[in-house]
């Protein structure tokens, strides 16, 4: 019997939240969520009218939860975590990470905040081509500066924990669809992240890979503590999630 | 700045992906580099032989006269012979790797006639031993013989003025000069040989007689010049730098062959001009080239920077990979290229390149006779620009590709397929 990830550990975490501080300011206090949109927006400018993507999503994930988000295609999903993990920037609205605001930062700060506290994982396998698995699983954490010794330690002892034991040395091309989603789940936690976004991970994945790949992610969860925040419109992924956070249209639907 | 280490690993892993592509555009780079070396060494080869055969037949590398003389050209201004051993002392102490070979010269503008007519010419009084290393006129012989030591009354002069005045060797000849004092003086002299350089000016115009023969017919006891030959022209500046204090002190002007020989001067000029731009017009072929190579390779890997994006890599940093990925290509390419042109041009240094077939005979330019065969010289200033121009050209062209990466929106690439 699989054991739940933690759902309920942040109760009333979907729905309007009212924060606590301004820009840069600690929604919530230490320990408070690992991210927190309020009134988020985005307007894409097109002919003959602006696409809405997104219309006022308020949000809160509390640090350690494993939320789904959910919708069908158009929904928003993609822009949502998007706009969390400031690859774009809202139209309107602000994005709190681990208590920063980082709506307004310049691209600099923001690639800063994205290095050292969210982890990325997509649909399709984005593992860098010319990096070998192993390299890829650690790229991050060479960015962040962490010693070469302590970045092969923490990926041998994950790639073990993750099934990928004795792949280290292949190229992406030459693993499976499931074997390069664990290396990029790998990527995203091995920095330790205080957030992993993952935009439908198991999309391209057959059944019962998806399962083990939630698996490993629901294990990353419990034992590190890793928030995971993941979009998808799989059931049976939806099933596995502590929360449910539903889209429609662009809104969050109560 | 410690990720640029990172940032160089991992524009390296990216060129050694696409090795091809890389290998193409470094490959269009370093031919382009090796052909702009072995055309600035075949130029400079063909610029000196010009400047050579210019100054041998001309007024040398460094000349002295007398103040006014270059003006004038009158025996009014000519050198005292105190001057001309002030002159010769200068030059032999000139710094140069073989020591300056000097001419003593005594030059005129007159008439030569024949029972056929007259024909205004330019005759300069010589030391024939010293001449046949100078001018090397002796050469272009075309009939008879050149000046030896010895001669008194002999002249050596073009076919084409023998032509114009029915002479052949042997036959005799009067020429006629204002000497230096002014009254009209002939000199009665005997056809030595004749010579073709192929410089229709020289053919019909210069005759070489005895540098004694001419101080006797002119009244002449000094020289109107001191002409230098150098063993490269590249000494001319500093030679007149090092001899000027020398000259000044004898009261006698030092000057060097673009002074004295302003049409060469600025033929030489015209030709650099023509090479740079026919060498900008094939950089700018070439920098279209890298940067359409590196700007499709952008394109081809929009997901994959967006990714870096994503992991934490800002857009400046995002565009610094492309960009060393350009740098990489063009120091490459700038190693590939210098040691290829250097291996065509070494093909080249002892026989030259053979343009005889492509030219007509005799052909001149800048009042020079100009060798089919080319010759590349190799001078380091030079082959420096050329790489120099090719850095500027690959990293002037890697610049746009990683602009546009350094732009890319990361939440529109990464979900491309």
């Amino acid at each position: 019997m699989r054991e739940k990830p933690t759902a309920g550990r942040a109760a009333n975490a979907v729905g309007a939240t009212t924060p606590n501080g301004g820009a840069g300011s600690t929604p919530g206090g230490a320990g408070g969520p690992a991210v927190r949109t309020e009134g988020l927006w985005k307007i894409y400018p097109q002919e003959p009218r602006p696409v809405e993507a997104v219309r006022g999503v308020d949000l809160e994930v509390a640090a350690g939860e494993f939320v789904a988000m959910a919708g069908p295609s158009g929904s928003g999903k993609t822009t949502v975590l998007n706009l969390l993990g400031g690859l774009t920037r809202p139209s309107k609205g602000k994005v709190w990470i681990g208590g920063r605001e980082i709506s307004e930062l310049p691209d600099r700060e923001l690639a800063k905040v994205r290095l050292s506290r969210i982890g990325f994982v997509f649909q399709s396998y984005n593992l860098l081509p010319v990096l070998t698995a192993a390299e890829n699983a650690e790229f991050t954490m060479l960015l962040q500066g962490v010693p070469a010794r302590e970045r092969r330690e923490r990926v041998r002892r994950l790639f073990a924990e993750v099934g990928l034991e004795g792949l280290e040395n292949r190229m992406p091309p030459k693993l499976s669809g499931g074997q390069q989603q664990r290396v990029a789940v790998a990527r995203a936690v091995l920095a330790e992240p205080a957030l992993v976004l993952a935009d439908e991970p198991t999309a391209n994945l057959d059944s019962s890979t998806a399962e083990a790949l939630l698996d490993v992610m629901e294990k990353l969860n419990r034992e590190k503590g890793t928030t995971f925040v993941f979009s998808t419109h799989d059931p049976r992924v939806m099933e596995r999630a502590g929360r449910l956070i539903r889209l429609v249209d662009g809104r969050v639907e109560e | 700045m410690f990720r640029l280490p990172t940032l160089s690993w991992l524009a390296l892993r990216n060129l050694g992906r696409e090795m091809r592509r890389s290998a193409l555009t470094a490959a269009a780079m370093a031919v382009g580099l090796a052909l702009l070396i072995l055309s600035r060494t075949i130029a400079d080869g063909a610029h000196e032989d010009w400047i050579d055969a210019g100054v041998r037949l001309g007024a040398g590398h460094v000349t002295f006269n007398a103040p006014g003389y270059r003006d004038s050209e009158s025996l009014d201004d000519r050198m005292s012979p105190a001057q001309v051993e002030a002159s010769l002392a200068a030059l032999a102490e000139a710094e140069t790797p073989e020591p300056p070979l000097a001419s003593v010269r005594v030059a005129t503008r007159g008439l030569a006639s024949s029972p056929d007519g007259a024909q205004p010419a330019f005759i300069i009084g010589v030391d024939a031993a010293t001449e046949t290393m100078f001018s090397k006129l002796n050469e272009d012989l075309a009939d008879g013989r050149y000046l030896q030591d010895g001669d008194r009354l002999h002249a050596y002069l073009g076919e084409a003025l023998a032509e114009r005045l029915g002479l052949r060797t042997g036959s005799r000849m009067v020429l006629t000069a204002q000497a230096a004092s002014g009254d009209i003086e002939g000199q009665l002299v005997r056809v030595a040989g004749t010579y073709r350089t192929g410089v229709e000016e020289l053919d019909r115009m210069l005759i070489h007689i005895p540098l004694g023969t001419a101080r006797t017919w002119l009244g002449v006891e000094g020289a109107t010049a001191v002409a230098g030959l150098l063993p490269h022209s590249s000494f001319t500046d500093p030679v007149i730098e090092g001899v000027e204090a020398a000259a000044s002190e004898a009261g006698v002007e030092v000057a060097g062959w673009p002074e004295t020989q302003p049409d060469l001067y600025s033929a030489l000029k015209l030709d650099d001009g023509g090479d740079w731009a026919f060498h900008i017009i094939l950089f700018a072929i070439v920098a279209l080239a890298i940067l359409n190579a590196i700007f499709i390779s952008v394109l081809h890997r929009k997901r994959e920077l967006g990714l870096l994006r994503a992991l934490g890599l800002s857009g400046r940093e995002t565009g610094l990979v492309v960009y060393i990925e350009g740098i990489l290509l063009t120091v490459a390419s700038g190693i590939v290229g210098v040691a290829l042109g250097f291996a065509v041009v070494f093909l080249f240094l002892r026989d030259g390149l053979d343009f005889s077939g492509l030219m007509p005979e005799d052909i001149s330019f800048g009042g020079v006779t100009v060798d089919p065969v080319l010759v590349p010289v190799i001078e380091v200033k030079h082959v420096v620009q050329s790489v120099l121009m090719t850095f500027a050209i690959g990293l002037s062209a890697a610049l746009y590709p990683a602009w546009h990466a350094a732009r890319l929106d990361p939440a529109e690439t990464v979900k491309v397929d």
